[in-house]
């Protein structure tokens, strides 16, 4: 069974169709691009797939669980139990220290842990950013304080939305790496991003046009190395 | 471009617009509500203090020396009298608006079947006189004697044509000694003549008025024969609480100076009150019934000091509260004013766009404010006083100045803020 | 617990870290806090100090013989039954015929303090009487004698034989005239002198025959008084005086009526006035509001923490405008009464639940409609 199954899915919006019968698959630890121009409905299928938003027609199933027909009240907790989100605005609490703000995501899942939020913060290098204010980190440590939150609670899948479109070439390099390293230890993870560069470092790269699945490519090259940011 | 953006501030942004609008309209409808009822409550309570009775007392000259001293010796006066036809001159002088009630009394006595002697006064119940200013009024006792308490039947109603004259009302003490109710008829016989008074109502006046008996004026003057002799003017007027000046006046009107006695005639003092009314009734000495003046003044003194104090609480919490709103509208902006800032536009003009913003709001919250405050007003006056309250000239501009002024010094900080606010730490999502 | 410890964690965090925007709602609580305790603490005190104000008009008490004689020991043990902070003052009085050049006078033989008391609106050219040798005459007696404060004069009696007819021999005491009264009304054709001056000249002792009281008191305490005075005393009978107490009433209800419109107007417009503060500061937040809901929040724990937060608020601000809100109406009360208001505890814990629930049910609004919006919308940055 694939961790997440889109089957025909389609997203109207009065006369438009943000997403027209789409259908796809995405098995565990599959690390998959989603790209095409704007208004293609990238961000309409990642607000699906994020429980966000809801299909008009079709089935979303998410570890085997149908997701299309849940209340929202629902979505809520399918969304804090299985998906870890990255923003492009990065969108931190800007009063909560990087540390106090991977705390937030345990505090709503479970228990919040100081420790384990320290740990996750050295997995992206940023243990000794802890106790800063969003104010006084930089575009790239923001996004990294934004990947240690999404992957705190341990998800079935991070999900991220345009992730390195804010950032320099030095940062883009260093959340990618990070994006393998998270890879490398099983995480499934789904990028929007219209970058292709982002884009075909993953196994898998689909491109939506006028919400439609266009092409499907995948990376022969794929090899899952680690780079190292020296 | 500048009104371009001004204009799409307030048509597109309206509800936040709306928002500061209506926080400045409860502003300013608390400030126009408290100014009009403070300015307006020393009038108001003057005239619930009414109720006390008359503050000033009209007596003949000669009498008013040593009247009370021979009447303990039993005599019934000395013979000097007031005019009851000047009566309505007392509403001819400058304060007559002032003039709220006056009340003619005549003391007389007179004897009964079984040979006692009683005390009768000739008085007003509610006499209604056309004055010679062609207005009319109605006064007399029933207003004038607020506290009485009406034990049996009711108020001898002058008004009734016909009996109302060979009516007469009488005190509970008397009328207990006596054994008469309402409807019972008594005989008196005064110096000049007999009378069967028909007894209409019963009081209770909690002092030596119980044991009187209350006629009509002319029925009284008919029964001691002293046709249009009047020996006492209950006159209840508003009065300004009196102070050094009026007091020296009160004594010797000439040891004032020229503006001195231009302001004390000026100013609705007990004292050049009764000055007024000497001048129009001959013969006549006119005091202030201190324990009532007095009082009068303590009461609305503190009144009115209560009530600005009170006023001067709310208006500094309607500018706090209205100071406050606008700048923490202003910093919820700083998002877009960081990006106007990041294209290009100057502190001073983003500065004075966000006042002239400001200043619009304001105006269209202020104008409704106060005409919501003025509501507010009568309605405080209306449950409170049964009567509505003037709207007086001077709350408008106080008003418009207090919240134009609060709003400009409420957008200081959030100026000072967007200022100092640098374009990227703001479109990089700080 | 843990989770406790980071729901207390981020709101300290949020009220510390955004310190100008809470110092904003903080200062907008408390001025609501301030306004409500403050008028209420006046509304209440207002009966009391306005009532002192009242005792202006003088007595509204009077205690007369039942029958046959009563003496001053009679009036003050009556006098005793009402509360010694209620007893504004105590006039006893007694009147005798005197003579002044030979001319007829009423002299009244009373206690200067208690007259003070009693009849503040008394108006004395020169100075009040304090001891035996001493007397004060009304104006119009003053004008008829040609008398001034500091003259000399002599007052003589004709006391009455045991068998009622008049002695041939007159008493006769020199006195100083230590001031003229003015009143405006009866009290200015009378002479007034000690208790004990007009014992010695008339020979004779310890008659009363009017005392009056000024008693600081609502109406119900005073009829009650009255009553309780004249069932439990031989000698004394009791009963108000209805022109003072009934206007006094009327009138003090007016103000208090005042005093209460006036606080309520002024409150609800204030409450307003903050809720529409707190909206603001809360409806800046949507966006974090979103941002939570897309982490997982859900609406309840979002609310919850907004609402603590504003709970906070609340608190804060009503202990801070309790304590702002007395020293107004301590200020008020000094300025306006000369005299200081009572400390009522009740009001603190009021005033600091009004605040809360002020602030709560404000943030509650913004709070739910921001929850109610796609966290997608929100995040997209709208």
């Amino acid at each position: 069974m694939s961790l997440l199954e889109l089957k025909n899915v389609s997203k109207i919006y009065g006369e438009l169709h943000a997403l027209d019968d789409v259908s796809l698959k995405v098995e565990k630890g599959e690390w998959v691009s989603i790209m095409g121009p704007s208004g293609s409905g990238k961000s309409t299928m990642m607000n699906i797939i994020g429980c966000m938003d809801k299909p008009s027609l079709g089935e979303v199933l998410l570890d085997g669980v149908d997701i299309s027909k849940e209340n929202k009240k629902n979505l809520t907790t399918i969304r804090r139990d299985k998906i870890g989100l990255i923003f492009q605005q990065f969108h931190l609490v800007p009063y909560l220290t990087a540390v106090e703000n991977v705390m937030l995501a345990q505090y709503y899942h479970s228990m919040p842990d100081e420790k384990e939020a320290l740990e996750a913060l050295e997995r992206v290098g940023l243990a000794d950013r802890a106790k800063h204010l969003p104010s006084q980190l930089s575009g790239g440590e923001q996004q990294r304080v934004c990947v240690a939150r999404a992957l705190i609670n341990y998800p079935e899948i991070i999900l991220a939305d345009e992730p390195t479109g804010n950032l320099d070439e030095a940062n883009e390099e260093i959340v990618v790496d990070l994006f393998h390293k998270l890879h490398s230890e099983g995480t499934t993870l789904i990028v929007v991003t219209h970058d292709p560069e982002v884009a075909e470092v993953a196994q898998r790269t689909l491109v939506l046009r006028s919400g439609k699945l266009h092409k499907e490519k995948i990376n022969e090259n794929f090899t899952g190395k680690i780079h190292f940011n020296d | 471009m500048f009104l371009r953006m001004i204009k799409g501030i307030l048509t597109r942004q309206w509800k936040k617009m709306l928002m500061i609008a209506f926080t400045i309209a409860l502003g300013a409808s608390l400030a126009s509500a408290m100014l009009s009822v403070m300015l307006d409550v020393g009038d108001k309570v003057n005239q619930e203090l009414k109720t006390y009775g008359a503050n000033i007392t009209v007596v003949p000259k000669e009498n008013s020396v040593l009247n009370e001293l021979y009447e303990v010796e039993g005599s019934g006066g000395t013979g000097a009298y007031l005019k009851e036809d000047e009566l309505g001159k007392i509403k001819t002088i400058f304060w007559a608006f002032n003039i709220v009630d006056f009340t003619p009394f005549l003391d007389t006595s007179a004897t009964l079947d079984d040979g006692s002697e009683v005390q009768i006064v000739g008085s007003w119940f509610d006499h209604h006189m056309e004055l010679p200013t062609g207005e009319s009024l109605d006064a007399g006792i029933v207003s004038l004697r607020s506290w009485w308490e009406l034990k049996e039947g009711s108020w001898l109603d002058e008004q009734r044509d016909g009996d109302s004259a060979d009516c007469a009302m009488i005190g509970v003490k008397l009328a207990e000694k006596l054994g008469v109710s309402a409807g019972s008829t008594l005989h008196v016989k005064g110096a000049a003549a007999e009378k069967d008074l028909k007894i209409v109502g019963i009081y209770d006046a909690g002092g030596s008025e119980d044991e009187q008996i209350y006629i009509p004026l002319n029925t009284a003057q008919a029964l001691a024969d002293l046709d249009g002799c009047v020996d006492k003017i209950e006159v209840s007027a508003l009065t300004t609480p009196e102070n050094e000046l009026s007091e020296r006046a009160a004594k010797d009107p000439s040891s004032l100076t020229v503006a001195q006695m231009e302001t004390w005639t000026c100013t609705a003092y007990a004292s050049s009150i009764c000055y007024q009314i000497q001048e129009v009734i001959t013969d006549s000495v006119a005091s202030p019934v201190r324990q009532v003046a007095d009082s009068e003044g303590a009461i609305l003194e503190k009144t009115q000091l209560l009530m600005i104090l009170i006023t001067v609480l709310s208006l500094i919490g309607a500018a706090l509260g209205i100071c406050n709103l606008v700048t923490a509208s202003v910093m919820e902006r700083s998002q877009e004013i960081g990006l106007m800032k990041a294209i290009g536009a100057q502190n001073v003009s983003v500065t004075l766009m966000l006042l002239t913003e400001i200043f619009i709001t304001s105006l269209v919250g202020g104008t409704v404010g106060f005409f919501a405050g003025f509501g507010f007003a009568q309605i405080i006056g209306r449950t409170v006083f049964c009567s509505a309250v003037s709207l007086k000239p001077m709350v408008v501009p106080i008003v418009a100045v207090l919240v134009v002024a609060v709003t400009m010094i409420g957008s200081i900080p959030a100026v000072r803020m967007l200022t100092r606010l640098r374009p990227t730490e703001v479109l990089h999502g700080r | 617990m843990k989770k406790r410890r980071m729901f207390i964690r981020m709101i300290t965090a949020s009220l510390m870290r955004r310190r100008s925007r809470m110092v904003v709602a903080l200062l907008s609580v408390a001025i609501g806090a301030t306004i409500l305790s403050g008028l209420v603490s006046i509304y209440y005190d207002v009966p009391r100090q306005m009532g002192a104000e009242f005792r202006n008009y003088g007595a509204n008490m009077i205690f007369t013989a039942s029958d046959g004689e009563m003496s001053l020991s009679d009036v003050e043990a009556a006098a005793s039954k009402i509360s010694d902070e209620q007893l504004v003052g105590l006039a006893p009085f007694r009147y005798e015929n005197v003579r002044i050049n030979d001319i007829p006078v009423v002299a009244s033989g009373t206690v200067p303090e208690g007259v003070k008391a009693t009849s503040p609106y008394w108006k004395v050219e020169g100075n009040w009487f304090t001891k035996s040798g001493e007397l004060m005459v009304g104006a119009n007696v003053a004008e008829s004698f040609r008398i001034k404060a500091g003259d000399m004069i002599e007052v003589t009696y004709t006391p009455t034989e045991e068998d009622g007819t008049e002695a041939e021999l007159d008493n006769s005491v020199f006195f100083t005239v230590t001031g003229i009264i003015e009143t405006g009304g009866p009290e200015e054709d009378y002479i007034y002198m000690t208790l004990e001056d007009l014992a010695t000249l008339t020979e004779t002792d310890g008659r009363i025959d009017v005392a009056e009281l000024s008693v600081s008191a609502t109406s119900d305490e005073l009829a009650d008084y009255v009553s309780g005075i004249s069932a439990g005393s031989a000698a004394v009978s009791a009963s108000l005086v209805k022109r003072v107490t009934a206007s006094e009433a009327t009138v003090l209800t007016k103000l208090q009526a005042l005093v209460l419109l006036v606080t309520i107007v002024v409150l609800a417009l204030t409450m307003i006035c903050v809720a529409t503060t707190m909206t603001a500061v809360v409806a800046e937040r949507r966006k974090e509001i979103g941002l939570r809901k897309a982490i997982g929040a859900s609406d309840k724990s979002i609310i919850e923490e907004f609402m603590g937060e504003g709970m906070l608020l609340g608190l804060f601000g009503g202990i801070l405008g309790s304590v702002l809100g007395y020293l107004f109406a301590q200020q008020v009360s000094l300025n306006v009464f000369s005299s200081s208001i009572v400390f009522r505890p009740l009001l603190v814990p009021i005033t600091v639940i009004a605040s809360i629930a002020v602030t709560g049910i404000s943030s509650l609004m913004p709070i739910r409609s921001a929850t109610e919006v796609d966290p997608a919308l929100v995040l997209k940055g709208e």
